[in-house]
């Protein structure tokens, strides 16, 4: 799996929203605080989420290549699939309950 | 910069009505990195400016000048659109266009939910099908200017965002493999499909977002609004979550004679739903690149697994 925004990247927008769009209208001193202690949990997944090794996506790279260049063997899609339904249950769980 | 902007519409439109104009103040009802809409009225009449933002295009939209002169173009052909107001070179330093602002409901969610528009989503069909046909009535050589489009431009679009995509490959193979005689190209909206449309309790007001207007089968704008994605919720209603295909394709056969058979529709769901995915990318890649920083654009890129799973259920089907 390959997916782009990264979790971390994904923090990093949400940061850069809290920060530059939220925390300029909050007005409210005690939800002014909530929200920078907030943004420095968030920061903390962030830094962690960097720690982690990158995703190797080599096998999905092979196997884009080797479509792409016509070599579909029976099973391809099942596989393909099953691959895209593990990456739903993660980015939108509740999609799949559509096909039910 | 608001001052200024109305400043900048004042002096516009006296110097292409030739007359004073008493101008509102320009409400700003969309940012972002290629283009904004403004919503302004001038002797109280409602107008809407879309208007280049930084400066960026996309590679395969219009510029405004020439989504200008298709507007031009639909709205002689009789088609229902805002009415065209002028093109305007130079608005604080870029360039725009003014149309008329029309009132009614644009956002799919709600047009395919709403109860109050229950009697529109029965009227819909028939009209989307009316209005389609007299867009591709609209002849060429009115809009010289547009060019074609191909399988082949899906391709190159998935290889800039350059991720492995296994399911959207499959999609485009598939396609490959199976393309169907091609029909003689028309002029296309490009992106036909709740969503860009403005809808009122009667049903179809105007047809909106032409930046996407090419030369196509015409099966491609048939179908575009069938893909799952633009049905919002409501997926049983395979057009646009408003109504079934059949009296749709029906009525657009009449008036065109084309004679497109239901399965000719499949095909091109496959291909929307196919464009829909890259384009979830692309859009994701706005933000990534630094662009157009947004949460919104960033978790499309996530969200295209949705339109991917749909690929996989279609090519599914399609074996069957």
């Amino acid at each position: 799996m390959s997916d782009r925004p990264t979790a971390q990247e994904l923090t990093e927008a949400i940061e850069e929203f809290l920060a530059g769009e939220i925390l300029p209208t909050l007005s409210d001193h005690r939800l002014r605080f909530r929200l920078l202690v907030a943004m420095n949990a968030l920061g903390i997944v962030h830094r962690e989420l960097a720690t982690l090794p990158a995703e190797d996506d080599a096998g999905q790279r092979e196997l884009a290549r080797r479509i792409r260049a016509g070599d579909v063997p029976p099973g391809t899609l099942g596989r393909v699939k099953a691959d895209v339904e593990a990456r739903l249950l993660v980015a939108s769980p509740r999609y799949l309950e559509r096909y039910r | 910069m608001i001052a200024d902007m109305r400043e900048a519409f004042q002096a516009a439109l006296a110097g292409v009505l030739g007359r004073e104009v008493e101008i509102s103040e320009p409400v700003l009802l969309a940012g972002g990195a290629s283009k904004e809409a403004w919503a302004v009225d001038a002797d109280g009449e409602r107008l809407l400016v879309r208007r280049a933002a930084v400066g960026v295009i996309h590679r395969h939209t219009l510029s405004l000048r020439h989504e200008f002169e298709v507007l031009q173009a639909a709205y002689e052909a009789g088609v229902k659109v805002p009415r065209p107001v002028m093109y305007i070179e130079d608005l604080d330093g870029r360039e725009a266009f003014v149309m008329e602002r029309l009132e009614g409901e644009t956002i799919g969610r709600r047009i395919v939910q709403r109860p109050e528009l229950e009697a529109a989503r029965a009227a819909l069909p028939l009209q989307l099908a009316e209005e389609l046909a007299k867009v591709h009535a609209i002849p060429a050589e009115r809009v010289p200017f547009l060019t074609g489009a191909a399988v082949e431009r899906m391709v190159e679009e998935l290889d800039e965002v350059g991720e492995p995509h296994p399911a959207i490959e499959l999609g485009l193979w598939w396609l490959r493999e199976h393309r169907p005689p091609p029909r003689p190209p028309v002029v296309s909206h490009g992106d036909y499909r709740i969503g860009n449309v403005v809808v009122d309790e009667h049903g179809l007001v105007g047809l909106l977002d032409w930046e996407f207007a090419h030369l196509d089968d015409p099966v491609r704008d048939l179908s575009f609004g069938l893909v799952r994605a633009w049905r919002f919720g409501v997926d049983a209603k395979r057009l646009g979550g408003i109504g079934d295909v059949e009296p749709y394709l029906e009525r657009y056969n009449e008036l065109t004679g084309f004679g497109v058979r239901l399965e000719e529709l499949d095909y091109w769901e496959l291909a929307g739903n196919v464009a829909w995915a890259i384009g979830c990318l692309t859009q994701a890649q706005r933000h990534l690149s630094g662009l157009d920083r947004s949460v919104e654009l960033a978790i499309l890129g996530r969200l295209g697994a949705e339109v991917e799973y749909e690929i996989c259920s279609l090519l599914e089907k399609a074996a069957a």
